[in-house]
């Protein structure tokens, strides 16, 4: 079944902004979010592969209205949340 | 569930996230910290320059990039543990090679740097598949009619950097000269050089 | 470990559509290529993201897809890296959609 990170091909995503970022990161958040992601697979939590499949199974609406790295953020949750590290919902409590 | 989450940002969502993982015991915050510095420090396009650089002024070196990219790198002391392989594909006369990841942002990060938005971008990896020569227009890139455009697609565990075309003029040029003229940008294949 | 598709082996990625994660995008599949070389063995993605820890191991491959085979035009080609079980070799004399 198609998933909404398999744009290849796909029309009208509008033109290419080509210009470069000032910095890697926009906000001090995204680095810790990096940091966050690279620590949790470091220590086998959950692998590539799984932090991918997370991503890609945002609904579309969502995956298309959220910054690249908000959904490293939201599938990071997801997976903890799937893997028992912290309850469903205790991150928002 | 996500985005009714008016009252908190997303800064301190991640941040109670940690805090969080730290007690449970699962992080510790200073292991986070040397964590983001490792995942940053020391990735650069001054690296993949370098070995352009060298395989521009080197034939015997270009050689054993394109035969096998992750043994020729690691002799300059590039070594890439997250992936299995690095392809080096060269631009010539008759060739010019983009790389793109449409499923999702796979990149060589040690040797170009931080990716830039454009290439994570959905504009970019909807479209270098699909109209290559349009997209590279976009770049300032003009190819001659005959250029052959081949789209590297990062689906699997390789990793592609460009070698693009040793600019003309350049004869007198020492390696570190010849590095400063190479771009992040043609390394992925949206610049000349 | 041999491999199934030398180089230069002509091949059809399958017309592939799982519930799950795979790194087969939709724009190649049912899609003629050609092998380019084997690019070395890993775990299959699309069972390693299930994280039961028993993906199996493949070959992956380098596949060059004409511009023309994908979309029905454009002169450009387009490579892709992909695990062994998502193709099959394609023979010229096998019944042919066009």
């Amino acid at each position: 079944m198609a998933r909404i990170n398999d744009v290849g091909g796909v029309q009208n995503f509008g033109a290419i902004d080509i210009s470069d970022d000032a910095e890697p990161f926009h906000a001090d958040w995204e680095a810790r979010v990096v940091g966050l992601v690279n620590a949790l697979r470091a220590q086998g939590i959950f692998n590539t592969n799984e932090f991918r499949d997370a991503i890609e199974s945002m609904p579309p609406a969502e995956y298309l209205s959220t910054s690249y790295y908000e959904r490293w953020f939201l599938a990071v949750r997801t997976l903890l949340e799937q893997k028992g590290v912290i309850r469903p919902g205790e991150l928002d409590d | 569930m996500s985005g009714d989450h008016g009252d908190a940002t997303i800064a301190q969502r991640v941040r109670r996230l940690e805090t969080l993982l730290e007690e449970k015991g699962v992080l510790s915050g200073a292991r986070l910290d040397e964590i983001i510095d490792a995942s940053l420090s020391g990735a650069s396009p001054a690296n993949g320059a370098r070995v352009v650089a060298r395989a521009w002024t080197d034939a015997e070196f270009r050689a054993r990039l394109l035969a096998d990219g992750t043994a020729a790198v690691r002799e300059l002391g590039f070594m890439e543990g997250s992936y299995q392989r690095l392809r080096v594909v060269e631009n010539t006369e008759t060739t010019h090679n983009v790389i793109v990841c449409t499923l999702c942002s796979c990149y060589p990060l040690r040797l170009l740097g931080p990716s830039p938005s454009w290439y994570k971008s959905e504009a970019y990896r909807s479209r270098v598949v699909r109209e290559p020569r349009a997209v590279l227009a976009e770049f300032g890139v003009e190819l001659a009619a005959g250029t052959e455009i081949t789209v590297w697609d990062s689906s699997a565990e390789t990793r592609y950097m460009v070698l693009p075309r040793r600019p003309e003029g350049t004869d007198g040029l020492g390696e570190d000269q010849l590095a400063a003229l190479v771009t992040r940008n043609a390394l992925i294949g949206t610049a000349a050089v | 470990m041999t491999d199934r598709f030398p180089p230069g082996t002509p091949v059809r990625t399958f017309p592939h559509d799982p519930p799950h994660h795979t790194r087969l995008p939709r724009y190649a599949r049912g899609k003629r290529g050609v092998v380019v070389e084997p690019e070395g063995p890993a775990e299959l993605a699309d069972v390693s993201a299930q994280g039961r820890g028993d993906a199996p191991v493949e070959q992956i491959y380098a596949v060059r897809f004409a511009a023309r085979d994908l979309w029905g035009e454009g002169d450009h080609h387009v490579v892709l890296d992909l695990w062994e079980s998502y193709l099959e070799a394609y023979e010229e004399d096998a019944a042919d959609e066009r």
